[in-house]
């Protein structure tokens, strides 16, 4: 018997009748499971085609008996969707660069370089874990109102660079990097600048492409954050869809669901492109996902 | 000597100005805010204990607390299993593997906020699940308004969305379990179950403790569904103790009190999170 062939369960083991159908049980609530995922996209795309007086029809159908592709030119001037897009990765360009120069600069500073006090630094950092952001939100809108950096772009870029776990990420990776490789470029007369741009960022890609699937997602999904911090012509697309899709009174439900078709779709698709890269990336990032 | 250290402290001091700004800056202000009522126009005034008292007399923070108590409490029944379940199953496919563990990730890849648009109507009283429900004879259920039904609803769409970034995890752990030993059980006679309870489960019992303590800690601060589905309502049936703080500072512009709020549930939390760690402290201290 190979040990490849086996998991939990040996070949001997299906060969019983209760087991064989329990597994082909377990076999059907996954399949169960991936239908469940995969219904709700479909409807929402089948919805967006159908006719308004067909999407409100009890008990619903899935298949649409007409195909309305005029819906999506509709929804398409509803809201000037390619702005708010533009504004979601201007957000998420400003808070990667500030992930990588601030957090990726402190981290390096941390690990790889001699300094007194280091220490204490690193518990100056890593206390902030322990305080609950929700016990500090009000207070943190305030305190940008007050910098005056509220209402722009800066509002969300300065603060994404006080990321305490991306800080500490960081610095568990650049822990685990080889130390003669500094040593030798010091002995050429490398800068620290350069040792970090030039050395320890190449060799640390992995960890910082992990990185940017956690700024994305998190730049992607935010909507509630930046209806305050932001003004209405900088909302990222999450928020436009919140306030001026979900929340609308007066919008027809099938278009409503072609909106939602056009935002869901393309990450859907670079998803499953590159969805080897995205799982295995999110496995080094450990548990946040 | 000096020059020495300059690389050191000029790397890490964008980072120490960005963190002293925008974490603790904030963190402080919120016991000194708690104390004041905050005005935008007309300055702050400080106000002594006012904003705590009027806390202690609100009796919406009672439910607030009973609201988030339950909501930890349904995740941790609803949620906090099912992705082990489905990690155990999903790494006893043969075929497919990758097709379901895909399937379980892809709502994590929609904006959330599509979301709560596709799930609005899935839970619309004369929507599908709806539909499926008097197909089988039973009675349809308002899943948004009916105060019994609204957190539970919520607590099931998130345990959809978020399963399967958990279910990555665990499975990773579940692959990496060595074969033999599962070959070694069975000669000595272990059935299946046995396997599962003495071989699989203790495998990923670091990977369930430690989600485990990140639900707690994430749910005991929800609000963003809640907020975003149901603002609260039904009658403040989902209105949990963040989403009070975020109500009281920005529709009643009550940043005071808001910040007051603040500073209890992190007394709270500290308190708790102090405890866990004598507890579990004496713990290894007796073991």
């Amino acid at each position: 018997m190979k040990n490849a062939e086996r998991g939990i369960l040996s070949p001997y083991d299906l060969r019983k009748p209760l087991n064989r159908i329990v597994y082909l049980l377990m076999c059907l609530v996954i399949l169960a499971m991936v239908l469940s995922m995969v219904y709700p996209i479909a409807v929402a795309f089948f919805n967006g085609v159908k006719a308004n007086v067909e999407v409100n029809t009890f008990p619903p159908h899935f298949l649409p008996e007409s195909w309305n592709w005029d819906n999506y030119s509709k929804a398409w001037h509803y809201i000037d969707l390619p702005k708010y897009l533009r504004n979601t990765l201007f957000i998420f360009a400003g808070n990667m660069v500030m992930t990588v120069v601030v957090l990726g600069l402190a981290s390096y500073s941390l690990s790889r370089l001699e300094w007194p006090y280091r220490k204490a630094a690193y518990g100056f950092f890593m206390a902030t874990l322990f305080v609950p952001p929700a016990t500090y939100l009000v207070p943190s809108f305030i305190n940008l109102k007050e910098l005056h950096v509220i209402s722009t772009f800066w509002g969300l870029w300065l603060p994404a660079g006080a990321n305490a776990f991306y800080l500490l990420l960081l610095k568990s990776f650049f822990d685990g990097l080889n130390p003669e490789l500094f040593e030798s470029a010091r002995i050429d007369g490398a800068s620290e600048l350069r040792g970090f741009f030039q050395i320890a960022f190449p060799l640390s890609l992995p960890i910082f492409a992990t990185l940017a699937i956690f700024v994305f997602s998190s730049a992607w999904n935010d909507w509630f954050w930046p209806t305050f911090v932001l003004s209405q012509d900088r909302y990222p697309l999450s928020t436009a869809i919140k306030l001026f899709v979900i929340d609308a009174r007066r919008l027809d439900l099938n278009i409503r669901f072609a909106l939602l078709t056009m935002v869901m779709v393309p990450p859907i698709l670079i998803f499953l492109v590159f969805q080897r890269f995205i799982i295995r990336g999110l496995h080094l990032g450990g548990v946040k996902g | 000597m000096w020059r020495k250290y300059v690389w050191g402290y000029a790397f890490v001091l964008p980072a120490a100005l960005i963190f002293l700004l925008f974490t603790w800056t904030p963190m402080v202000k919120g016991m000194i805010y708690s104390f004041y009522h905050v005005d935008f126009v007309k300055g702050d005034t400080f106000v002594g204990l006012d904003n705590y008292r009027a806390i202690f007399r609100d009796p919406v923070i009672g439910t607030a607390v009973k609201n988030t108590l339950y909501y930890m409490g349904l995740c941790i029944a609803v949620g906090f299993w099912v992705p082990i379940l489905f990690a155990v199953a999903i790494s006893e496919l043969r075929r497919g593997q990758g097709i379901a563990r895909v399937a379980a990730y892809l709502p994590y890849v929609v904006p959330v906020v599509v979301l709560y648009g596709l799930w609005r109507w899935l839970y619309d009283p004369v929507g599908p699940i709806n539909a499926l429900l008097t197909q089988f004879g039973l009675s349809p259920v308002n899943f948004m308004t009916d105060p019994k039904w609204s957190m539970a609803s919520l607590v099931f769409m998130e345990t959809w969305q978020q399963f399967g970034s958990a279910m990555l995890i665990y499975l990773a752990a579940i692959l990496s379990i060595p074969r033999d030993w599962y070959e070694a059980a069975e000669i000595d006679g272990a059935g299946v179950w046995k396997r599962i309870r003495h071989i699989t489960l203790p495998a990923i019992r670091g990977q369930i403790a430690l989600l485990f303590v990140l639900q707690l800690i994430a749910t005991s601060q929800g609000y963003q569904s809640q907020l975003a589905m149901l603002d609260g309502g039904p009658n403040n049936a989902t209105l949990t103790y963040a989403l009070n703080i975020v109500k009281n500072a920005f529709n009643r512009l009550d940043y005071g009190g808001a910040s007051a709020l603040g500073v209890l549930m992190f007394l709270v939390l500290g308190l708790l999170a102090a405890l866990q760690q004598r507890i579990s402290k004496r713990g290894e201290g007796a073991a």
